[in-house]
């Protein structure tokens, strides 16, 4: 272990689903849990950072939480928002010398999907105006070319929305806790060939927060400290094909999910083969058969057999969203990405909130991706004893 | 005739009708619409080009749901969208006169009717199936 090594000593989150208050009670709600998780107080908090996409203030939850005159950080990067908040913490401590950090994001969004406007996005009204300023399209034509480029059947969607919701049933904080079998996945009403109702996640209000503690200290606060080993954030390149695109670049296809991945794997020492846990974007079924090849978790074309086989499972070789994902949680935007980080951390402490992974798993991964085309990507590793 | 288009800065010209790119002096990218800098190398000698009207379907979806605002229609029903391959670029678009389509088939740019406004019809641009006659 070194000085700077950052480890996840606290961990809460809220149930996600519809909330009639105020953003900041869930906000609130989520950091009294994580400190209480890790038994400490606010006032020994020396750096936070919160992520919203609404339009509340993060940084004024100092007004509910106490004046304690600390730095607190606010981010807003869309879907990679609560990675981003991860990240900047880690950063921060490491950066001003400082021991404990708060880590929260949260979001409470209206219901259906979200309404994006063409000027925020540099496009014209024309674009919106002719209907193709819609995400689930987008989702839609991505897999579409995903599917036709690999060989893999449209069944396969079908199996992602089966798992995602089984996890959903047995895991009380998930917003949506009815199994969908493959059939009733593939038979519902069809949203945007070839996705239907049951393979989109909905926008919806949750909240989680994560206390972060520096070198030797975190072994002190926790018997079961989760080290960050990595965090990655990166942005697209030419040949990405990303939401409210106009225009994509012949030739080959990156993606900033592939760079970030490759990043977190490298700079925490480990490959694909060695992770015993993820979670990846889901926003709707596709995605998180695309990322599944992306991340290089699973080879390329491989995706529709390991579902057949189980391989995501519970009991499978890789686990996969094992609290449901964005299918059965929604996706409160500055809070899912931390919802990754904190079903991960409990899988690798052996206390899941819904189904546990079997055999104690050491090593887990977390990746997020949305508009305009970033990706970032942690891995997470129970040490074991103090080292 | 004059006719009425969803945004005129789309257009190389509407009769016939073709679609305004840009291309870069630099590293020779084609982007839609035009735009004043490069994404692919920063660059910013630029040129206006006429994108190529004809290409093959890339990928498809067909929307079964009406958009919310700024979405705009006379009265609406599934249409399809996809990203066609013209070689130089692939442009995303409307995909006219079905609703069900396959990944590699030729289509060539039309224009087609939008929304109407003031009792004038506005069109758009689009991509019909090319059939072998």
């Amino acid at each position: 272990m070194s000085a700077d090594d950052i480890y996840i000593v606290g961990a809460a989150r809220t149930e996600f689903g519809r909330f009639d208050g105020e953003d900041n009670q869930l906000a609130e709600q989520a950091i009294r849990g994580a400190l209480s998780d890790c038994g400490l107080a606010w006032s020994d908090i020396d750096f936070a950072v919160g992520g919203t996409n609404g339009e509340t203030k993060p940084d004024n939850l100092v007004s509910r939480l106490g004046l304690t005159g600390l730095p607190f950080v606010t981010v807003k990067n869309g879907c990679a928002t609560g990675a981003v908040a991860l990240m900047t913490a880690r950063n921060g401590l490491i950066a001003e010398n400082m021991d404990i950090a708060c880590v929260v994001g949260y979001d409470n969004h209206a219901r259906g999907a979200f309404n994006a406007s063409p000027a925020r996005y540099g496009l014209g009204e024309w674009y919106g105006a002719t209907g193709m300023m819609v995400t689930t399209s987008y989702f839609a034509l991505k897999i579409q070319r995903y599917l036709h480029e690999h060989g893999i059947s449209e069944r396969t969607l079908g199996y992602a929305s089966a798992k995602a919701f089984s996890y959903g049933e047995a895991h009380p904080y998930a917003w949506r806790r009815k199994p969908v079998s493959v059939d009733e996945a593939m038979d519902a009403d069809m949203i945007n060939d070839p996705l239907t109702r049951f393979m989109f996640c909905s926008p919806d209000a949750g909240a989680v927060s994560l206390v972060l503690a520096r070198g030797s200290r975190a072994f002190e606060l926790c018997d079961s400290p989760i080290k960050l080993a990595s965090v990655a954030l990166r942005g697209r390149r030419p040949g990405s094909f990303e939401v409210f695109s106009p225009w994509l670049s012949p030739g080959t296809r990156t993606s900033p999910s592939i760079d970030a991945a490759k990043a977190a794997f490298e700079s925490a020492g480990v490959t694909p083969s060695d992770i015993q846990v993820a979670q990846l974007q889901d926003t709707d079924s596709g995605a998180e058969i695309i990322h599944l090849g992306e991340t290089g978790l699973v080879a390329h074309g491989d995706q529709e057999t390991a579902y057949r086989n189980g391989d995501f499972d519970i009991d499978g070789r890789l686990p996969i969203n094992t609290d449901g994902g964005l299918l059965a949680n929604g996706e409160p935007v500055g809070a899912s990405g931390l919802r990754q980080v904190h079903e991960i951390v409990r899988q690798l402490q052996g206390r899941a909130d819904g189904k546990q992974v079997p055999g104690n798993p050491r090593i887990g991964f977390t990746h997020v991706y949305g508009a305009p085309g970033i990706s970032a990507c942690t891995v997470l590793i129970n040490e074991g004893e103090h080292p | 005739m004059n006719i009425k288009v969803v945004d005129p800065a789309l257009f190389v010209s509407v009769d016939p009708v073709v679609l305004r790119g840009s291309e870069c002096r630099d590293c020779s990218a084609q982007v839609f619409p035009s735009m004043e800098s490069c994404p692919m190398c920063s660059s910013i000698e630029i040129e206006v080009v006429a994108l190529p009207t004809s290409g093959t379907v890339w990928s498809w979806t067909t929307q079964h749901f009406a958009p919310k605002e700024p979405f705009r229609t006379d009265a609406f029903t599934p249409f399809s969208i996809g990203y066609v391959d013209l070689g130089s670029l692939i442009i995303e678009g409307w995909l006219v006169g079905k609703t069900d389509w396959t990944i590699g088939e030729s289509v060539r740019l039309v224009l087609a009717p939008a929304w109407t406004e003031s009792g004038q019809q506005v069109f758009t641009f689009g991509f019909e199936a090319v059939t072998d006659a």
